[in-house]
């Protein structure tokens, strides 16, 4: 019978290779149910928020501890040397994080029309996350450390991070292969890139030598450590904190402004831009120092190169807005996701500019860099994932808007205020001691001693402090906004819309 | 023509065919195993689930696109879709058990567009094949020459000693790595072309740009492997990626806008119909593709419908419009034993044929072969930038050589003419022309001008001979009604009420007279009072006109019997002047009623453009396959001389009058519209199909303007005469350019860094000046009418 | 600067794997008919 279709249509090639997909058009996910695993993304989400109001408040209290160093209450643990890479790593690996996970399983299963690949391999990411954060509340305060900036946490700790990235990789990616739309939505490149970097980047930094179960030594050593160090640092500042985050812009702004991406060739010219001048810049944290003259140049150069494609990621998202302006007045979400993206504006002409030698000169080990960073991260991390997650909280529980808007407007504009003392009093800080350190007397002797610039810092660590503490407090309010959406609600899954599977 | 009494409808006849129901009959046949294979392919070993290929029309966005492929993955049956808005082309994989084309179809055409199954899907896919290879080859080359020139940057800028040896040669070997994709792979057209410019012992560009790829890479590579030896101090790795990145943005620039025009020409293609009423031996008829047909088959043929062979009518009589392969824009009588042709409409009565000629013996076919082998003889001329380019770089490479042979030392010698190699960089000649007939083309396509050869736009500033076809493009593809006159004695009636009550005829009616008539009706009434009027035993007589018989109110007073048509039908007395053909008659039980003549509509513009073109100093010629009475009454009216008109032309003979134009030595502008227009448009120098032009046509032409506004003419070759200021004023920057730079090649006084900055420098500005042709010109454009 | 030596080649081969990434990218038709898929995403129903 077969043989005679084929006999009749005069086919004489066996059959015909398909570059389309043909599939079923439902697939029953691993639980047999054709819905969604939002269970992952719920546990995430409620993750980020308590996490983000523990690493907020651990970051107010070091910010006092810098005003009022009684606050170090003479204990190894509490001091402000051990506190900090907890902030750090709590700030970005934990709220950060969480947030990247929420989001990525979000948006990966939507785009893609199918449930995750793996349901257990995803829970294993969750719990040992977990673990890996609690991990670090734990020994960071112990004074378990290697020493490296955002690389702290010591080699089994590292290991389980890496266990916990692979599953990640594996969900993510797998997912995507089982796709039932062929072309694979732009913000999946992003956090595609953000995964794999991320990966290369912790891989190569953590190799270590461990010497007991708490302590290791760096294979690298001195100054090419250094560059290591920050060849990391800066990858993860642009793969962890902005590619991945870039992630979250290209679905949830078109999402919640109800219009598509500006221009989704731009989209994706930015991507491939911003990937590849990213590698290069990280030598510019290594001005003056023993790093050559000629690799400092060289991390200068492409900084400044990378400005381009960061507007124009930039411009593309702000501009979807193009012709409903009015919804930033209206919706506070889209206010913070787009207000978010003028602060990550802010911070990548920023940094080009203090990447620059002579600026540099100035500005290095100063408040100045603080104050990037916060903006950065207060700015254009912290409100995109605030939007994403406002976004997303009523959805998971079966809710049609988040409990209170108006609480929702308090956080926003709290926040705001915040992040503005945080970053004047930190630019006018850094300014004054880069001036001060700098200042030589006409015999060639410093003006200042370093005592002094201290001094002269403190009422900017106070209003610095007063700034992140309206910050939490804005996160607080959230945390609260969120849990009674939770309570008013259910945690359902959505189902996958069986018939809407063109590939 | 004689009078024939009204022939008894045979059996075999049906009344008009429905439009629609000929496409559901067409959809219908597609659902048959059989037709698949023109436009599908079985996906798996049984034949069990397809994909098929279709061309999707009425497309207006990229909105459309979804919601096509939303509808078709809805029906059941259908595994995935794939829709393309900018290719208008739909894949759909299906199971044959569950799904059947028909459904698309109907579905596709309740949200108002139309699905037809695209058999040239090969060739698409070779093009899209064509087009990710060398977007590949692009971005490979993009990338790459990225990396490498961060790694070059390090030597260009360390102070002397800074940079360790070992450092230097382990980046040296980075760009080593990162040169061979490009050169290997991204280089390949390239060296492909020279390859072959060598073998046929010919000159291209290609030729001295792999030479010289090849040199420096060499050179480079020998730098690396020994960085001690004599040829060790510089590289030109980024210089190297830099070169075949930017001629390879050239052409896949030209790329670009090939694919572009395709698109959209494509959309408008019409075939010829895919499935016949074919005579079993039983007497039925059955549907089926006309693929299968066989001669000596007998075919019905409806009214409406066109003829897919030629062959020999056999039972009926009828009017057919041949105007598609003659020109002849009149209905033309076929009775029994009257020969009719493929690609031919019939208009009036259903017919039996029977199959005399199919496929490539047609002469349909044989109109299409005349154009395609006029095409390929066609010489080609080459673009001015060629002409520069090649002696250009053949005297660049024997400078290098010259170079090579009189220093002293080989070593700074060869380094000196891999220097003048860089900076010579035939770049800016290879984008020169492309990117300003590229940015042009743009343009005009904003302005309604599909430019599908950029050549063209170079001869277009050469040509003084215009050659004209009548009709469709001087004048529009109708006849428009131009004076009705009152019979003696007719006092009750208007002129409106005769005009009316010819359209209450009309409507029943193909021939283009009527259909004239209900053109006019309705521009003066549109909502078309005689629609309500009752028409009994409405008869159309071939050759003489239409009856019939009055019912009810509302008719201006009479109740019997009316006719429309010649003027012996209707009892009018025949004119002595004039074109009998092209008057029609009105006439009641008491006698004629009143007069309508028509004559050709000629286009608004036409008038004002062949004084422009006169004014421009082009002669004009105007060639048609219409009868020499017509086509004189209409160069009257537009003002041209006796020696200027050509009627009763062939295209045979339209190609010879322009072979002898062009032995005198005359480059001919061809503007047409038929596919008789064909071959010549495929023979002259510049080509252009206007307006709604037959496929075919548009096919060949250089230029289409789908509007039909001829006073884009003017604009064209306007905007023709700019690119052409551009793209010599860029070929002066690149020898200008070169001027300085060479001799400080020469005499080593151009560090490497600089050769490459340079190039780059005057590629970029090269394409600039190019971009400054998207923008409007200075002047404002002639308006259009 | 002796990190570059592991810097320098881990640059190369990523650089290459890009490469790689591209190529399937482009013949997948990841790069075709861009303009309608940034509007997809508001149809999902999610």
């Amino acid at each position: 019978m077969k043989g005679l279709w084929r006999a009749q249509c005069g086919v004489s090639t066996p059959y015909f290779q398909s570059d389309l997909m043909p599939m079923n058009s439902t697939i029953p996910g691993p639980s047999g149910s054709a819905t969604y695993n939002d269970t992952i993304v719920r546990q995430f989400a409620i993750a980020a928020v308590i996490w983000g109001v523990v690493s907020m408040l651990v970051g107010v209290f070091i910010a006092a501890q810098m005003a009022w160093p009684a606050l170090n209450f003479d204990l190894p643990w509490l001091s402000f040397g051990r506190l900090r890479p907890l902030h750090t790593n709590a700030a970005i690996f934990a709220f950060g994080g969480c947030a990247l996970f929420a989001t990525s399983y979000w948006v990966v299963q939507r785009t893609c029309q199918v449930r995750i690949i793996s349901d257990k391999l995803a829970a294993l990411h969750f719990w040992l996350w977990q673990a890996v954060i609690v991990a670090a509340a734990i020994t960071l305060p112990l004074g378990i450390t290697r020493g490296k900036e955002y690389a702290e946490l010591e080699w089994p700790i590292s290991i389980a991070i890496a266990v916990a990235w692979v599953a990640y990789a594996v969900v993510f990616f797998g997912t995507i292969g089982i796709r039932k739309v062929r072309h694979i939505y732009v913000a999946n490149w992003f956090y595609g890139a953000f995964i794999i970097a991320v990966a290369l980047l912790h891989i190569t930094n953590a190799m270590s030598m461990p010497a007991t179960l708490w302590k290791s030594y760096s294979v690298y050593a001195g100054v090419q450590d250094a560059m290591v160090q920050w060849w990391y640092g800066h990858n993860a500042v642009g793969f962890f904190l902005t590619a991945g985050f870039l992630g979250i812009v290209y679905y949830f702004i078109p999402k919640q402004a109800e219009r598509p991406v500006y221009s989704y060739r731009l989209s994706i010219v930015h991507f491939w831009a911003l990937i590849f001048t990213y590698m290069w810049a990280g030598p510019h944290h290594l001005h003056y120092t023993a790093l050559p003259d000629w690799t400092q140049s060289l991390g200068m150069v492409f900084s400044l190169i990378l400005l381009a494609p960061s507007w124009g990621g930039m411009i593309n998202g702000v501009m979807t807005l193009s012709g409903a302006w009015h919804k930033l007045r209206d919706d506070p979400i889209i206010r913070f996701m787009i207000v978010a993206l003028s602060f990550y504006g802010i911070a990548t002409f920023e940094g080009p500019m203090m990447s620059i030698k002579t600026v540099n000169a100035l500005s290095h080990y100063t408040d100045w860099g603080i104050g990037h960073v916060h903006g950065g991260t207060l700015g254009w991390v912290g409100f995109i994932s605030m939007g994403a997650l406002y976004y997303l909280v009523p959805r998971l529980y079966g809710q049609s808007q988040m409990h209170s808007l108006r609480a929702i407007e308090l956080h926003f504009w709290i926040s705001t205020l915040g992040i503005v003392l945080y970053i004047a009093s930190m630019w006018i800080a850094g300014v004054m001691q880069g001036l001060m350190w700098r200042s030589i007397n006409t015999d060639g002797s410093l003006t200042y001693t370093f005592v002094e610039s201290v001094k002269a810092s403190i009422p900017f660590y106070i209003i610095r402090f007063v700034g992140g503490l309206m910050y939490l407090s804005g996160m607080a309010v959230m945390a609260w906004n969120v849990a009674m959406t939770v309570r008013a609600g259910r945690a359902q899954d959505a189902r996958i819309p069986a018939v809407l599977a063109p590939v | 023509m004689s009078a024939d009494a009204p022939v008894a409808s045979p059996d075999w006849a049906r009344p008009w065919s429905d439009a629609a129901d000929g496409a559901n009959q067409d959809a219908l046949a597609l659902d048959a195993p059989q037709a698949w294979a023109e436009f599908s392919q079985p996906v798996d070993a049984d034949a069990l689930v397809w994909q098929s290929q279709l061309r999707v029309e009425g497309m207006r966005c990229a909105a459309c696109a979804l919601t096509v492929e939303q509808t078709l993955a809805r029906l059941p049956g259908v595994q995935s879709v794939r829709v393309s808005s900018a290719a208008r082309r739909a894949a759909i994989v299906w199971s044959a058990q569950a799904s059947r084309p028909s459904e698309w179809l109907a579905a596709i055409a309740k949200l108002g567009y139309r699905l037809s199954p695209d058999v040239d899907a090969g060739l698409q896919r070779q093009g899209q094949h064509e087009a990710r290879l060398l977007l590949w080859r692009w971005l490979v080359a993009g990338f790459c020459m990225m990396q490498v020139m961060m790694y070059a940057y390090p030597a260009y800028m360390a102070e002397p000693g800074t940079i360790t040896p070992d450092i230097e040669q382990l980046l040296r070997w980075a760009s080593w790595v990162l040169s061979l994709p490009v050169l290997l792979f991204s280089a390949q057209p390239f060296f492909a072309n020279a390859w072959r410019d060598l073998l046929e012992r010919r000159i291209s560009m290609d030729l001295p740009v792999a030479l010289g790829l090849l040199i420096t890479f060499g050179i480079s590579s020998v730098a690396t492997f020994e960085p001690q030896g004599r040829w060790g101090a510089e590289v030109y790795f980024d210089s190297l990626t830099m070169f075949v990145f930017f001629l390879l943005s050239g052409r896949w620039q030209e790329g670009r806008l090939r694919e572009r025009t395709a698109g959209s020409l494509d959309a408008l293609m019409q075939r010829l119909p895919m499935t016949v009423e074919r005579r079993c031996s039983d007497g039925r008829f059955e549907r089926i593709a006309a693929r299968q047909l066989r001669l000596g088959d007998v075919l019905r043929v409806l009214p409406g419908q066109a003829f897919v062979a030629d062959g020999e009518l056999i039972e009926g009589q009828t009017q057919v419009d041949e105007s598609l392969l003659s020109g002849e824009s009149r209905p033309l009588h076929r009775n029994r034993g009257s020969a009719v042709l493929a690609g031919s409409y019939n208009l009036q009565a259903p017919v039996l044929m029977q199959v005399g000629s199919l496929g490539q013996s047609t002469r349909y076919a044989q109109i299409v072969a005349l154009m395609q082998q006029a095409a390929l003889d066609k010489p080609r001329l080459a673009l001015l930038a060629d002409r520069v380019a090649r002696p250009f770089l053949w005297t660049v490479l024997a400078l290098a050589l010259a170079v090579v042979l009189l220093y002293e030392d080989p070593v700074r010698g060869l380094m000196a003419a891999v220097a003048v190699l860089v900076v010579t960089c035939p770049c800016a000649l290879s984008l020169a022309t492309p990117s300003a007939l590229l940015a042009s083309a743009g343009w005009l396509a904003r302005q309604g001008v599909l430019v599908r050869r950029l050549q063209a736009l170079e001869r277009l500033t050469t040509v003084d001979t215009v050659l004209l076809d009548k009709t469709g493009t001087l004048t529009e593809a109708r006849l428009g009604l131009r004076e009705i006159t009152l019979a003696p004695g007719r006092k009750h009636w208007s002129p409106a009420q005769a005009l009316q009550a010819a359209c209450a005829l009309a409507q029943s009616s193909l021939h283009p007279l009527s259909r004239a008539l209900l053109i006019e009706g309705q521009r003066r009434w549109p909502d078309a009072p005689w629609a309500q009027w009752r028409l009994l035993n409405v008869q159309e007589l071939s050759g003489q006109g239409l009856q019939g018989q009055t019912v009810g109110d509302g008719w201006p007073g009479l109740q019997d019997q009316l006719k429309l048509g010649h003027a012996e039908f209707c009892g009018a007395p025949s004119q002595a002047q004039g074109d009998q053909g092209l008057q029609v008659y009105l006439a009641d039980e008491q006698g004629p009623i009143a007069r309508f003549e028509f004559d050709e509509v000629l286009r608004e513009d036409a008038q004002a453009l062949l004084a422009q073109l006169g004014r421009a100093g082009l002669q004009v010629h105007l060639v048609s396959g219409d009868r020499q009475a017509s086509v004189a009454r209409l160069a009257e009216r537009l003002g041209l001389a006796a020696d200027q008109l050509h009627g009763q032309c062939s295209p045979q003979d339209k190609l010879a009058l322009l072979q002898a134009l062009q032995a005198q030595g005359r480059r001919v502008l061809m503007i047409g519209d038929g596919l008789n227009d064909a071959p010549v448009l495929a023979q002259a120098d510049v080509s252009m199909a206007v307006g709604s032009s037959v496929p075919l046509a548009q096919a060949q032409a250089d230029v289409v303007l789908p509007t039909a506004s001829l006073g884009l003419i003017l604009v064209l070759r306007e905007q023709a005469r700019r690119s052409m200021r551009i793209v010599r004023q860029n070929l002066v920057w690149a020898a200008a350019y070169n001027a300085v730079c060479v001799p400080l090649a020469l005499t080593g006084w151009l560090p490497s860094w600089a050769a490459g900055l340079g190039m780059a420098l005057s590629s970029l500005w090269v394409v600039l000046n190019a971009a400054r042709l998207s923008r409007p010109p200075a002047m404002p454009a002639p308006s259009r009418a | 600067m002796d990190i570059l030596f592991l810097l320098v080649p881990f640059s190369v081969v990523l650089a290459l794997l890009i490469v790689g990434l591209l190529a399937w990218a482009v013949w997948s038709g990841q790069f075709e008919d861009v303009d309608k898929e940034g509007e997809r995403i508001l149809d999902d129903q999610a």
